[in-house]
């Protein structure tokens, strides 16, 4: 099958700075692939390049078989990140606005309906909430029915209900056939809505496929998070790979708290370690056990660049492993 | 639809949005007024015939409808551009069938229709406060329009090539004084030094300036050129230029980053 979107080997620099580095990617018809990345892995770049709206110092782009700048710009629907529409204007002004650039528009009425801003549509776009400015904008992409969708972050900033507003519409466009491309730091909204997801650091595509199976591939082990002041050394007599986890990189710890994760332990050895914890009188406020997710698969493959960024890298400010550390999957936080 | 809906969409949302900035509406009618009471009524025509304001009151009035055609759109278009800018508006344009051309000439109607309703508002004035007895030639329209489109153009570039709103903004004004007054429309010629009068054939305002005024007050005895009528030599000149700055200012509005 012939992707509808087809990047191959894009290179892109702003002075010194490399933004895009051999990113190449392929969406086929009706898929949705999520780029996932930290900030300024050239996931906004990416989506420039990919519409048009950028051009890259090497490398090629296809859109419907067309170069971006050459394609039928009404089978595209595009929303820009930082986009911000023009003001003193409705949110239905607004829809009817961005519809009246098209020859064959959807009825403003319906787009508004379908990113839930009706009973708003009356009001000024800057006297909407930020959420409600984001589904407007949102809906700004769908009033020419697009064959081919790009979401730069399209639910940031919108509330838990409304996000999942968009989800479903983004569910339903992709089952009518519609190709969605979208950025996002959610990983809940990568893994539920894409059929592929890939991972941009430094200007390239590290790791590509389904959310299960980059789980498989490097979300390393499931993990038992024991929510305790006590020091990794008391857990050496545990069969199982220990860490500490600081409080500030616990995000798996449920309170918050600084703790120990117990990695590859199977439900049904959780006993083990509880009668551990109490053979040892070490005393802990909870227990949390998890799979690994799309999460563990990004702080697999993105930590090492936010620890580089921040001068970090070899410092053990994510864990402080026990003995254990060697049984450690490679790429797992260390 | 096509081409005309798109441009008709895009000129209808441009206007609302100026129209519901009520401070904006406000300052652009308010600048020409002010000028008109501080030139027209407070400092006066001198009538001794010396001084700046040697000439008759009717001299004047293509100075007095420059402070829109010129400012308005140089200020407008510079600032709606860096505004479009800095909210990656024209990066979501550059995605759908509208084209640069074609957002240019709607927020160029939209600057007409603003300066259309001012430039009535300042010649009502200044008949009314210098006393200016002018020919309400049919000509107007056309000046205004073309002049409209010529700095709108200019507006579009210097939006385009700024960096920010404030440097849109300073750049209009930084340009457009000088203008206002070296374009044979407060100033005569003949006060300025002789080596500056080559300058002057090269601001668009000038063409406008002699335009107008002849069409308005040909007692003023404006210069045919090339022995062609000075009102249709003008609003030549003003049009080819016009042709260039339109499309200069439309190739200059950015399309990617």
């Amino acid at each position: 099958m012939e992707a509808v979107v087809d990047a191959t080997d894009l290179e892109k620099a702003y002075g010194e700075t490399v933004a895009l580095s051999g990113a190449s990617l392929a969406v086929e018809r009706g898929e949705v692939f999520a780029l996932i990345g930290p900030n300024g892995a050239g996931k906004t770049t990416l989506v420039r390049a990919l519409t048009g709206t950028t051009t890259p110092d090497a490398g090629t782009v296809r859109i419907l078989g067309e170069s971006p700048t050459a394609v039928d710009r009404a089978t595209l629907g595009v929303l820009p990140q930082d986009f911000s529409p023009p003001d003193r204007l409705t949110a239905r002004e607004l829809v009817a606005y961005y519809a009246g650039l098209y020859d064959d528009p959807r009825d403003p009425d319906d787009v508004l309906a379908d990113v839930g801003v009706v009973d708003a549509e009356d009001t000024w776009y800057e006297n909407l909430s930020g959420g409600q400015q984001r589904r407007v904008c949102v809906g700004s992409t769908l009033v020419n029915d697009p064959d081919v969708l790009f979401l730069d972050e399209p639910t940031t900033g919108i509330d838990p209900a409304g996000r999942r507003t968009v989800w479903r519409l983004i569910e339903e466009l992709a089952a009518a056939g519609t190709t969605v491309l979208l950025t996002t730091h959610d990983m809940a909204e990568a893994e539920r809505l894409a059929d592929r997801v890939g991972l941009l650091a430094d200007g390239s595509i590290v790791a590509e496929g389904t959310p299960e199976s980059l789980v498989t591939e490097y979300g390393g082990a499931n993990r038992l998070t024991i929510e305790t002041e006590a020091e990794p050394d008391a857990f050496a007599g545990l069969e199982y790979p220990t860490e500490r986890v600081a409080r500030s990189h616990a995000p798996r710890a449920s309170s918050g708290q600084s703790g120990i994760v117990v990695r590859d332990v199977p439900p049904a050895e959780i006993g083990v370690v509880v009668d551990f914890l109490e053979a040892h009188d070490l005393e802990y406020t909870g227990l949390s056990w998890a799979e690994p997710d799309l999460e563990d698969v990004y702080l697999s493959l993105a930590d090492e660049t936010e620890l580089e960024r921040t001068n970090r890298l070899g410092e053990p400010a994510v864990a402080e492993s026990t003995p254990a550390e060697d049984a450690v999957q490679p790429g797992e936080t260390t | 639809m096509s081409r005309f809906g798109r441009v008709r969409s895009e000129a209808d949302a441009g206007w609302r949005s100026f129209v519901r900035r009520r401070t904006a509406v406000f300052f652009t009618f308010f600048f020409p007024v002010i000028l008109i009471v501080i030139f027209g009524a407070l400092v006066r025509t001198d009538p001794t015939g010396e001084g700046l304001f040697a000439e008759s009151p009717a001299y004047y009035v293509p100075g007095y409808l420059a402070t829109v055609v010129l400012f308005t759109p140089l200020s407008r278009m510079g600032s709606e551009v860096a505004r479009h800018r800095e909210g990656n508006r024209f990066e979501k344009l550059a995605t759908t069938p509208l084209s640069r051309a074609e957002w240019l000439v709607s927020q160029t109607i939209v600057n007409a229709v603003i300066i259309a309703l001012a430039g009535l508002l300042i010649l009502v004035m200044v008949v009314a406060l210098t006393g200016a007895r002018i020919v309400y030639s049919p000509w107007l329209v056309p000046y205004v329009l073309v002049g409209v489109i010529c700095f709108c153009g200019i507006g579009a570039m210097l939006g385009s090539y700024t960096d920010s709103r404030d440097g849109a903004i300073a750049a209009s004004n930084a340009i457009a004084f000088p203008l206002l007054f070296l374009s044979e429309t407060f100033v005569t010629l003949e006060q300025l030094p002789g080596w500056f009068e080559p300058l002057v054939n090269l601001s668009p305002l000038t063409y406008f300036a002699r335009g107008v005024r002849a069409a308005t007050y040909p007692e003023a005895g404006t210069p045919a050129v090339a022995g062609v009528d000075p009102v249709l030599a003008n609003i030549g000149i003003l049009a080819a230029v016009a042709v260039v700055t339109f499309a200069l200012g439309a190739r200059s509005i950015p399309r990617t980053d």
